[in-house]
């Protein structure tokens, strides 16, 4: 996620790249009307990616963060399965013994081995048994808190995407009118491209490729 | 067609001298003849053109359409042309014989531009025409062909064919001029036609000589905007005698200049023509490379692709997310960089390439131009060039003409192809936003949270984040609750006195069990059976090693090794931990947990001890146990400060009871602390 908001800020800081360059060019002093526009789209780009900082911000804030917080849960929950995993191997472990001392003859000593073993056996188990029941209560619970708990992250995101787009559109509109373009459709530009071309290439200085 | 014979032109005032009648009447019928053959040839000239055009090449099926059109370029123009003209003329017939002359000068004078115009493009491209020809004639099976085609309709070809009908344009408009001086010549100075004629000579002479200029800038232009590729081969195998003379005399002319022995042909003219073609040269390149580096940052962009990853979340607005991140991406973003590659960037790559011609072309000039200066002076000098050097003269003039012509129409077709191009851009990133905003607008109706403006939003957003934290961090310390690791093992038969025993002398801290036998051998080593409760005095031994600890046994003392011994710990009661969540939500804000804090894990002072044995109390200060009974120790030892009998408290009552009765045990209900502290 975090990648995919510096994509977005580098997007966005080439684009007042593309201005600024183009607004240090000299051939803005001899040109009023080049002036003009570079002059209104630098401002433009700029405003635009004031914006997109202050998105990128509002993110960072709602998204990345609580992301993070989340993530860091984690580790403690591994270390908890961890430990009921150690857990039920001495339970394992010690059930083993108190089963071959049962198997063997029923002599004295053997007995009081049982008995010993048995002791042993009695706390590994209940604590085992409280690991487990720790794990099965809380892990569904966390679970299912993520739900609740990256909605609002969510909406977030959505939000600062209306914002963003809603302001863009704004400036690109003003943009548009006072740069006084009318709305062409798409092969209508490539057309009048395609007329400059052939103008460019009609003036023999220029080589045909 | 004028009766020449008849006509006499009126004269004025006395009457000539019979011999000046004489010469007048011969110039005038030299004059007609003049004409009759301007009209004449004319139409053959013209149906020549036509039977070209039109059965010629539509017979010459076998080569290639391309081909057609440069063999014959606009010959079709020229026919238009030379039949409007070739109507003017013989309409100028009807007239009168000064009339006539007067009136055909006029139409030569209107129709030069158009002359000028159409005969050009043909003259420039003649050249290539009769490449292509020679190509033709090494390939005998075609040649024949052609050729047969060309007698069958032309039988005055020749064998030269194809080419002798190309000239022909090329004849007809060089013979215009003489035809006309011819006419002029014999027109008497007075007549009214005359100074029209002359006008009319001298203004088809201009076309001609146009037409000449045009062509060789035209070659000029050709030879030097191709910019070469050429390997390192290439370039070494071409360097041979003349090359270097020629750039060996380039640089020294260099040389002179800057040492300023030789004043520099100063152009100011060209030299702002080539600034501001630099300026608008920069102006493409950086755009170019700007708009690059924003297309792939775009890309990168696109490469992320959250909708990806979100997976078994399912419902409200993660979903929303998803399904606009995907719209977004794939439909919106896609279409605005097509549109942006198409109607920016192509273009872009277009001017750039067209840069390179005018580029080179200025290159080229500014060598010439030395060329040039160095022939000048040599013609101050000697007063006369070599035809080479005359050649390279004329080169420096067509180059430096053809980009005084042409520049300033490069440089504002440039710029305003440039404005066109940004303007495109901005329309762009408009709709791209109009797009965006339309489907993230929808998707903001379908959130919960819709009606509630921006910064009440941001302030519930602050709030219900704050919460989460919380209990992510109750989470955490939940998983982070550190069961005692069990290994408490049973206590030895009568161990608890001496448990007892250590404990009033040293804090629990110390205490240690022996996990497995000891037996010692050195000299103040103890012998200790597995489960022995120790108390660690020292962890270390008088010689300073760390693995061997001082311990206490209750009533001796020595030496055991580290590695055998384990903290013991005490059974100690815990607070359970408050969960937080309760039962049911309304909404999916989840009311804060209670806060749960584990303190530092501290020694308590209440053990927790279940009686073993039942007991009868024997007196008011006992108190009776039951098997199995949990009790609470006050104390560890009676009034007297015998540890035999301690001091604990039942449901309630107390009093006291032996302290071999009692055993701990660890809780059965879970308990621990954390590891954080």
């Amino acid at each position: 996620m975090k990648k995919s908001t510096d994509a977005d800020l580098a997007m966005s800081k080439s684009a007042v790249k593309i201005s600024l360059d183009l607004l240090s060019n000299p051939l803005c002093e001899q040109d009023q009307d080049f002036l003009d526009m570079v002059t209104a789209l630098d401002t433009a780009m700029k405003r635009m990616d004031a914006f997109n900082q202050e998105k990128v911000n509002q993110i960072q804030k709602t998204v990345i963060e609580p992301l993070k917080k989340f993530g860091s849960v984690f580790p403690s929950l591994n270390m908890a399965v961890k430990r009921r995993e150690q857990a039920l191997q001495d339970y394992r472990r010690l059930q083993a013994k108190v089963e071959k001392y049962e198997e063997k003859e029923k002599t004295g000593p053997v007995l009081a081995k049982l008995h010993q073993a048995r002791e042993e056996l009695r706390p590994v188990r209940e604590d085992f048994e409280a690991k487990n029941k720790q794990l099965l209560d809380e892990m569904p619970r966390f679970y299912g808190s993520r739900l609740d708990y990256f909605q609002p992250s969510f909406e977030s995101l959505i939000r600062a995407q209306v914002v963003y787009y809603s302001e863009m559109h704004k400036i690109f509109g003003d943009l548009t009118q006072q740069l006084d373009q009318p709305g062409h459709s798409d092969e209508q530009r490539e057309r009048e491209n395609e007329a400059k071309l052939s103008e460019l290439r009609a003036l023999s200085i220029v080589a045909d490729d | 067609m004028a009766d020449f014979g008849a006509d006499e032109p009126s004269c004025t005032s006395e009457s000539p001298e019979p011999e000046e009648r004489a010469s007048e009447d011969r110039s005038l019928l030299h004059q007609r003849l003049a004409i009759r053959e301007l009209i004449d040839t004319e139409v053959s000239y013209l149906h020549m053109l036509r039977l070209c055009a039109s059965d010629i090449r539509g017979r010459l099926q076998q080569l290639p359409p391309g081909d057609l059109d440069v063999l014959f370029s606009n010959i079709d123009d020229i026919i238009q042309v030379s039949g409007r003209f070739l109507q003017g003329l013989q309409e100028t017939a009807c007239h009168g014989e000064e009339e006539q002359a007067r009136l055909i000068g006029n139409l030569f004078l209107e129709f030069q531009e158009e002359f000028e115009q159409v005969y050009k493009i043909y003259c420039a491209n003649y050249d290539q025409a009769l490449l292509l020809v020679k190509a033709y004639q090494k390939d005998p099976e075609l040649q024949k062909s052609i050729q047969g085609i060309i007698e069958a309709a032309v039988p005055q070809a020749g064998p030269s064919g194809l080419s002798f009908l190309l000239v022909i344009p090329l004849q007809r408009i060089t013979k215009f001029p003489l035809l006309l001086q011819k006419i002029l010549e014999n027109t008497p100075m007075d007549a009214s036609a005359h100074p029209v004629l002359q006008r009319a000579t001298s203004a088809l002479q201009d076309v001609n000589s146009s037409i000449n200029e045009y062509k060789m800038r035209k070659e000029v232009a050709l030879k030097y905007t191709k910019v070469e590729q050429l390997s390192l081969r290439e370039r070494l195998a071409r360097i041979n005698t003349h090359t270097l003379s020629k750039k060996t005399t380039r640089l020294s002319q260099l040389l002179k200049q800057e040492a300023g022995l030789v004043p520099r042909t100063e152009d100011k003219e060209f030299d702002d023509l080539e600034e501001r073609f630099q300026w608008v040269s920069l102006c493409v390149t950086e755009l170019k490379s700007n708009v690059a580096a924003y297309m792939d940052n775009l890309e990168a962009f696109l490469c992320f692709r959250p909708h990806e990853w979100i997976v078994d979340i399912p419902g409200g607005p993660a979903e929303q997310y998803c399904s606009l991140a995907k719209d977004l991406h794939l439909e919106a973003l896609l279409q605005f960089k097509q549109r942006l590659k198409g109607l920016v960037w192509e273009p872009l790559c277009s001017l750039a390439r067209a840069l390179a011609g005018p580029r080179n072309l200025i290159k080229k000039r500014l060598d010439k131009l030395l060329d040039f200066e160095r022939v000048e002076e040599k013609l101050l000098d000697v007063g006369s060039v070599t035809y080479e050097e005359q050649a390279a003269r004329h080169t420096y003039q067509a180059l430096n003409s053809l980009l005084v012509a042409e520049l300033p129409r490069f440089n504002q077709l440039v710029t305003q192809w440039l404005g066109q191009i940004l303007r495109t851009f901005v329309v762009l990133q408009k709709e791209l936003a109009e797009e965006a905003l339309r489907r993230a607008e929808s998707s903001v109706a379908l959130l919960p949270h819709h009606h509630i403006p921006e910064p009440d939003f941001q302030k519930l957003l602050e709030h219900t984040l704050d919460q989460n934290s919380g209990q992510l961090r109750s989470f955490q310390e939940n998983f982070e609750k550190v069961l005692p690791p069990p290994t408490t093992q049973p206590l030895l038969p009568g161990s608890e006195y001496q448990l007892q025993a250590l404990l009033t002398r040293y804090a629990p801290g110390k205490l240690y069990q022996v996990t497995s036998n000891i037996s010692g051998t050195a000299t103040l080593d103890l012998t200790l059976p597995r489960g022995q409760i120790v108390a660690v005095l020292q962890n270390k031994d008088t010689k300073g090693n760390n693995s061997r600890w001082l311990v206490d046994t209750g009533g001796h003392r020595g030496y055991v090794p580290a590695g055998k011994l384990q903290p013991y710990h005490h059974t100690l009661p815990r607070e359970r931990e408050l969960r937080g969540q309760t039962g049911v939500h309304e909404d999916y804000w989840l009311p804060p947990p209670e806060p749960t804090q584990p303190s530092v894990p501290t020694v308590p002072t209440t053990a927790q001890v279940v009686a073993v044995y039942p007991f009868v109390a024997r007196s008011t200060h006992e108190l009776s146990l039951q098997a199995g009974q949990p009790v609470t120790i006050l104390e560890a030892q009676d009034k007297k400060g015998n540890p035999e009998w301690s001091l604990v408290e039942v449901n309630g009552h107390r009093g006291y009871v032996p302290s071999n009765f009692l055993a701990r045990t660890p809780s059965p209900t879970p308990w621990g602390w954390s590891l954080s502290s």
